[in-house]
């Protein structure tokens, strides 16, 4: 009997079986509905090779549930394979197998093969050493993975350089931000006659002082792996097979319960054509650390509600997943309907999340926000009146329309464009530079120019035309190192400003790439200044001669830190080739246009610009280390701004037609801490311009617009229409944060103490709203009873007829002040000065 | 890893300096790495502000006075004269120092300053000089830095409620102003511009009165009703900004309604004597008004923008030194630091006249000088720096520097230490790129001049 039991036992034993712990025991029981065990193809190839496994149950309250540690897993034939305690597939023997996994009433399976158990992987410097680099942190960012390094020592970051890495460690010596030179002690940071008395191993152990404390134990395989290295005489050695070409994360997003966590799976897609699991080798960090936590091992672990995403540093990668930690749980969550792709994608993410989305926005809360985001200007009382009445179903997407053809959208979006493309006197040199520059954009707005046209006209102007005058700051022909990043950032959406002296610190760029680029904007000259004709712009073949030189002598482009001239190459390395090197302009221009950067990034400030905050945040910031919250939804938009020509007209139409633009401002308890799913329109404060404009309307006083230069702007002219707006000084506008253009605005209107000061007794205030002639005026002298007073004065400023509690007190109050044009100077002074008013 | 409340050296990313303003819950995972709560870091900052971390030594300087002399002032012909200046040298009330005689009355309160003859920077334009000399970088289309005033103003906080950063009068729209500003340190470290010239009989300031249609009452009758309107927006909307707006507007109200701090502007409060000692123009009133800012609790009054400020003198160099320019210098800024000193103030108030360079040590075609950075002079004293003494030398003709090189990190330096500010400091910026507080060239941390401070 005993021995029945036993062999039974020993059979069990063989086959592999394990079973570990008690399952996670869901608060509310929602059904089991399948199980899935991940991966579900599983390749183990070398003796070494070894995979995680995760079993994930599906759930009928829509949630994915990591179940691996309650799960029965068994592999089929254990001589092919075996199971560690950790859930960890090992390769045993060259064959196939399957394996199963258990829980509850449902089961899945994943087939197995193991192939080449004879060989053992070749070293490789970049994976075996680069893997503990940045496993254990040395090179991340605020270690010696940062622009100047640490204690002299400097690493790349996530090894992306992995020769200079092995110089450093091998040759030694401190390095030098702004030079290729090392500085004194040149000496190696592992000695091959004595491994145990190597800095490499010294320091991370914490048996010399060491500013990043421990980094691994005397005992553990790392030390290992290192000494072993440096004993064998620390060779470099690289298998191209070995090298990692991609990096894929399961699943790349995820949503937790509170107190949730899950399991990562990280595999990597070898150059060679190979797969390796290195979920263990990798290195996590969350974002923001009050979301999730995630241990060394890749178990992400919910802390509290929000938002986030993990990025994860393999050897020359980085790469991401987003995960959301639930608030509440919704459990009938509501059916909400979608108007088109925009909404399948945000309202499909805020199911995952749990999040219920706010209702729809009135007809008054749309209007003022369709008016201010498509013209920047409000609309006038008898349109809200006729607006708001009409019973007519289409009559958001008939708004639309009629605003996309208003002479206020050309106003309003040369405005935009020219914010984005800095049209200043100051940055143009002359009035007469700005004004063209201006007009040119204008030009474009008004035919609806598709949008890559645009950049290339800009690209590649010369000439004495409007978009040449971008290239003649201050008056002068820029230097190519201080033009390129703002062309990359403007139409490619990268910041690559820190390479101009050394590596980038976060990202893939280098120094020699920045140059390279740089390089294409090598030639740009200018005419002289004559006192009349303007100045030309164009690419002289011979070079450029700087302003302000010493000499009239050409300059070339070098890289400061060898000091060699660059030539123009595009950053895959490829050089401009000789037959278009006469102007390199145009073939930059090509090259940015057919970028998929480059519709990502239009498409993305678009939205941004409507919506509140860009898919990518910032706007024009995208890298790995800022993934964008919706991809997929970011690249349906692009496919369809593509497909539509580039049209920017059709991209405000796709997007101002969802429901989820048009969802209301206020959130519900499920949404209100949500800042990034679009759950309810993000309000934020209108730019100077636009509130002065709006404040002139709703009191009918305009504002004037003194020029320093040539007299007053005519009377009537709006902010928005102002040409070269640093020409009018302009008292409230400085106040209200426009900017000098001098950099490309970032435009946040953020509350001061000017602000406060000006609106509690400021001019601008004062003088509007008692104004002789003003609207309040007119009014006033009219026959209209206070009530319809007060209607008016809400439709001018707010949109809406005032609510029946607010007639009341308005009424009351009203009646018991002694002066009727002061209460009602008052009510209007409130009216512009309330949060509703100044906000969108 | 343990981590100071402001972060000193340049730490990791997370422990330095100035938080992240833009995402809130990145604002607030820092702050976990910390170890700290939101409600905890702030009240540490706001005790920080007030205590005033002392670095080495003793601190004295609460305030700082910057006399801005806009185009450039010519170096040989002032604060370090050479024999092949048209001006003489005369001596001054220390033994040993000399000055040109066109500074007749700052030859007699030598003792109160101190002559930096070997000033080099690199800027030769003047909007990438004065950017310079506000911020100690060079201007770059990638990003802002904060201005030396800001900084001290986040630094050491306000005081007595009376506006901490202020500009008098002020550039009259231009780039010039934007230098002056607090880049992302935040818009509450930006300066106040007053736009108005002190000298005139209708000098106010703007936007701090009272209009005379508008009395307390109904201005407390117009933020009530304001309130009820806002009032069911509020409930609607919850707005993060508007926390910040709402301190800011009962700020506003506390110092449109108060008289201190409208006293602090109101220059018809100084006697005529005091007024005419300092001179009736606007170089002088600025002064003036700057000495009263002080005095009730600015930090950085930086006078400029104001009638004294055609230093370039690209043409007639000398006539335009002696006529137009020494004189109102000469005239004010001897009587600003002796009533610093009556008043018991010097010793707190640090008082720098500059401009962003110095000139040619030759004459060009016109009787002109042009623009010379690569050596030049400045003036400063007060606020516990000692004064009295020259630091550097230029060589003969006052063209390089001979001796001891200052740079632009270098004289911030030297301020933050008599504030008693960790001058090796760095922010980071929104983009993650940290920012020296005391830049120097070759993007060193500058040094302070120990001679001095």
């Amino acid at each position: 009997m005993i021995i029945r039991v036993l062999t039974s036992l020993l059979v069990l034993l063989q086959t592999g079986l394990l079973w570990a712990g008690p399952a996670p025991i869901p608060s509310h029981e929602p059904q089991l509905l399948s199980l899935r065990l991940s991966p579900e193809d599983i390749l183990l190839v070398g003796a070494d090779s070894s995979q995680k496994l995760v079993v994930l149950g599906i759930y009928s309250d829509g949630f994915e549930r990591d179940v691996t540690a309650g799960s029965w897993i068994h592999v089929e034939n254990s001589i092919v394979a075996s199971l560690s305690e950790k859930l960890s597939l090992t390769a045993k023997a060259d064959g196939k197998t399957r394996v199963t996994a258990e829980f509850g009433s449902q089961s899945s399976q994943a087939a197995v093969r193991v192939e080449g158990i004879q060989r053992t992987s070749a070293f490789s410097f970049s994976r075996d050493i680069g893997t503990i680099l940045t496993k254990r942190g040395c090179n991340a960012s605020e270690c010696h993975g940062g622009v100047k390094g640490r204690g002299g020592f400097k690493l790349s970051l996530a090894v992306l350089h992995p020769k200079e890495d092995y110089r450093w460690i091998v040759e030694g010596g401190g390095y030098q931000v702004l030079s290729v030179e090392a500085a004194e002690p040149i000496k190696p940071r592992v000695s091959t006659s004595s491994p145990e008395e190597s800095l490499l191993l010294l320091k991370p152990t914490a048996s010399l002082p060491h500013g990043g404390g421990m980094r691994f134990e005397a005992d553990s395989s790392d030390y290992e792996t290192i000494r072993e290295w440096v004993r064998s005489g620390a060779p470099y050695e690289e298998v191209s097979g070995a090298r990692i070409e991609r990096v894929e994360v399961f699943p790349e997003s995820m949503t937790l319960e509170p107190k949730g966590g899950r399991q990562l799976l990280v595999t990597a897609h070898l150059a060679g054509g190979g797969r390796e699991d290195i979920t263990d080798q990798v290195r996590y960090s969350p974002s923001n650390p009050e979301v999730v936590r995630v241990t060394p091992e890749g178990r992400v672990e919910a802390v509290s509600a929000g938002q986030t995403a993990i990025l994860i540093r393999a050897p020359g990668h980085v790469a991401s997943t987003r995960v959301g930690v639930v608030a509440d749980l919704v459990p009938d969550y509501p059916q909400v309907p979608e108007k088109n792709l925009i909404d399948q994608y945000v309202f499909s993410r805020l199911k995952e999340q749990h999040l219920v989305p706010s209702p729809g926005s009135s007809d008054e809360e749309f209007l003022r926000r369709i008016c201010l985001d498509l013209t920047g200007t409000l609309p006038p009382p008898s349109r809200v009146r006729e607006f708001l009445a009409s019973r007519d179903l289409n009559k958001r997407e008939k708004l639309i329309d009629t605003l996309l053809e208003t002479p206020e959208y050309v106003d309003y979006w040369t405005y935009r464009f020219s914010d984005l493309f800095r049209v200043a006197y100051g940055s143009t040199g002359t009035p007469a530079h700005a004004y063209a520059y201006w007009a040119w954009i204008r030009d474009s707005i008004t035919e609806n120019k598709p949008y890559d046209q645009m950049a290339r006209e800009r690209l590649s102007a010369q000439g004495h035309d409007g978009p040449s005058r971008h290239f003649l700051p201050n008056g002068e022909a820029p230097r190519p190192e201080e033009i390129m990043p703002e062309e990359l950032r403007v139409f490619l959406g990268q910041r690559l400003d820190c390479a101009q002296c050394h590596n980038h610190p976060f990202e893939r760029w280098s120094q020699k790439q920045f140059w390279g680029l740089a390089a294409f904007f090598g030639r740009i000259s200018r005419t002289e200044w004559v006192s009349e004709g303007p100045i030309v712009v164009f690419d002289d073949p011979s070079g450029r001669v700087p302003d302000y030189g010493e000499t009239e002598d050409t300059v070339k482009v070098l890289h400061p830190r060898t000091g060699e001239e660059v030539a123009p190459t595009f950053p895959d390395g490829t050089p401009l080739s000789p037959e278009r090197s006469f102007d390199p302009r145009r073939a930059f221009a090509e090259w940015t246009v057919a970028q998929p950067d480059f519709s990502k990034t239009i498409v993305n400030r678009m939205w941004g610009y409507v919506m509140g905050r860009g898919i990518v945040d910032p706007v024009d910031d995208f890298r790995a280390t800022n993934p964008p919250t919706h991809p997929g939804l970011l690249d349906a938009l692009v496919e369809d701004f593509v497909n539509h020509g580039y049209d920017l007209k059709h991209l405000l139409r796709r997007i101002t037609r969802s429901r989820t633009y048009q969802l209301a401002a206020r959130p519900n308890p499920s949404n209100r801490n949500d800042l990034v799913n679009y759950s309810h329109h993000y309000p934020r404060a209108l730019d100077g311009e636009v509130l002065l404009d709006a404040l002139s309307h709703a009191t009918g006083v305009p504002e004037e617009f003194k020029n320093s230069w040539m007299g007053t702007a005519p009377r009537g002219t709006r902010a928005i229409e102002l040409q070269v707006p640093d020409l009018h000084a302009s008292r409230f506008l400085t106040i209200y944060g426009r900017p000098t253009r001098a950099i490309i605005p970032e435009r946040k209107t953020e509350a001061s103490l000017k602000q406060a000061l000006h609106i509690l007794v400021g001019s601008t205030y004062q003088e509007k709203i008692s104004s002789p002639g003003s609207s309040l005026d007119v009014l006033l002298k009219g026959k209209g009873s206070h009530a319809e007073i007060v209607e008016e004065l809400y439709l001018r400023s707010l949109c809406r007829y005032p609510t029946s509690s607010e007639e009341g007190d308005l009424e009351h109050l009203i009646a018991s002040r002694p002066s009727r044009r002061e209460a009602f100077e008052d009510v209007l002074w409130a009216l512009v000065t309330s949060r509703e008013f100044a906000w969108n | 890893m343990s981590a100071p409340i402001v972060g000193r050296k340049a730490g990791c990313l997370t422990c330095t300096g100035t938080l992240l303003g833009r995402r809130h819950f990145i604002r607030t995972g820092a702050l976990s790495l910390l170890g700290m709560s939101l409600s905890q870091y702030l009240r540490a900052e706001s005790l920080l502000s007030e205590a005033g971390v002392d670095v080495k030594g003793k601190a004295s300087a609460k305030s700082c006075i910057l006399v801005w002399l806009e185009g450039g002032p010519s170096h040989i012909d002032m604060w370090d004269p050479k024999p092949h200046s048209s001006f003489r040298a005369i001596s001054t009330n220390v033994p040993g120092i000399q000055v040109s005689n066109l500074l007749p009355r700052i030859s007699k309160q030598m003792d109160k300053l101190s002559i930096i003859r070997s000033m080099r920077t690199e800027e030769n334009n003047h909007g990438q000089g004065t950017y310079y000399a506000f911020t100690g970088h060079r201007p770059t289309a990638a990003m802002k830095f904060p201005s030396l005033g800001s900084i001290i103003t986040k630094e050491r906080g306000p005081r007595n409620h009376v506006p901490p950063y202020v500009v008098v009068p002020g550039f009259e729209g231009g780039p010039r102003e934007e230098y002056l500003k607090s880049a992302f340190l935040g818009a509450q470290y930006d300066p106040m511009s007053l736009m108005s010239n002190p000298n005139e009989e209708d000098f106010r300031v703007e936007d701090l009165s009272l209009p005379k249609t508008l009395t307390p009452e109904r201005l407390e009758d117009r933020r009530s009703l304001m309130a009820l309107l806002d009032r069911s927006y509020r409930q609607r909307m919850e707005i993060a900004e508007r926390f910040k707006m709402d301190h800011f507007a009962e700020q506003a109200l506390s110092m449109v309604t108060s008289p201190e701090v409208r006293n602090a502007f109101d220059l018809t409060q100084e006697s005529e004597k005091t007024r005419e000692a300092y001179g009736r123009t606007g170089f002088g009133q600025s002064l003036l008004l700057a000495r009263r800012l002080v005095e009730s609790g600015s930090r950085f009054v930086t006078a400029a923008g104001h009638d004294l400020n055609g230093w370039d003198a690209h043409a007639e160099n000398d006539y335009k030194h002696k006529e137009k320019l020494v004189p109102g210098l000469d005239h004010a800024l001897p009587v600003l630091l002796d009533d610093l000193k009556e008043r018991g103030l010097l010793e707190s108030t640090i008082v720098i006249a500059m401009g962003e360079f110095g000139r040619t040590p030759r004459f060009n075609s016109k009787g002109g000088r042009d623009h010379w950075p690569h050596c030049w002079s400045l003036v400063l004293g007060g606020g516990g720096i000692r004064g009295g003494s020259v630091v550097g030398a230029s060589d003969e003709r006052g063209a390089h520097v001979a001796e001891r090189r200052v740079t632009m990190g270098d004289l911030f330096a030297t301020i933050y230490k008599a504030f008693g500010i960790d001058w090796t400091k760095e922010y980071m910026s929104p983009i993650g790129r940290p920012i020296k507080i005391a830049n120097s060239i070759d993007d060193t941390t500058g040094q302070p001049v120990t001679e001095l401070v």
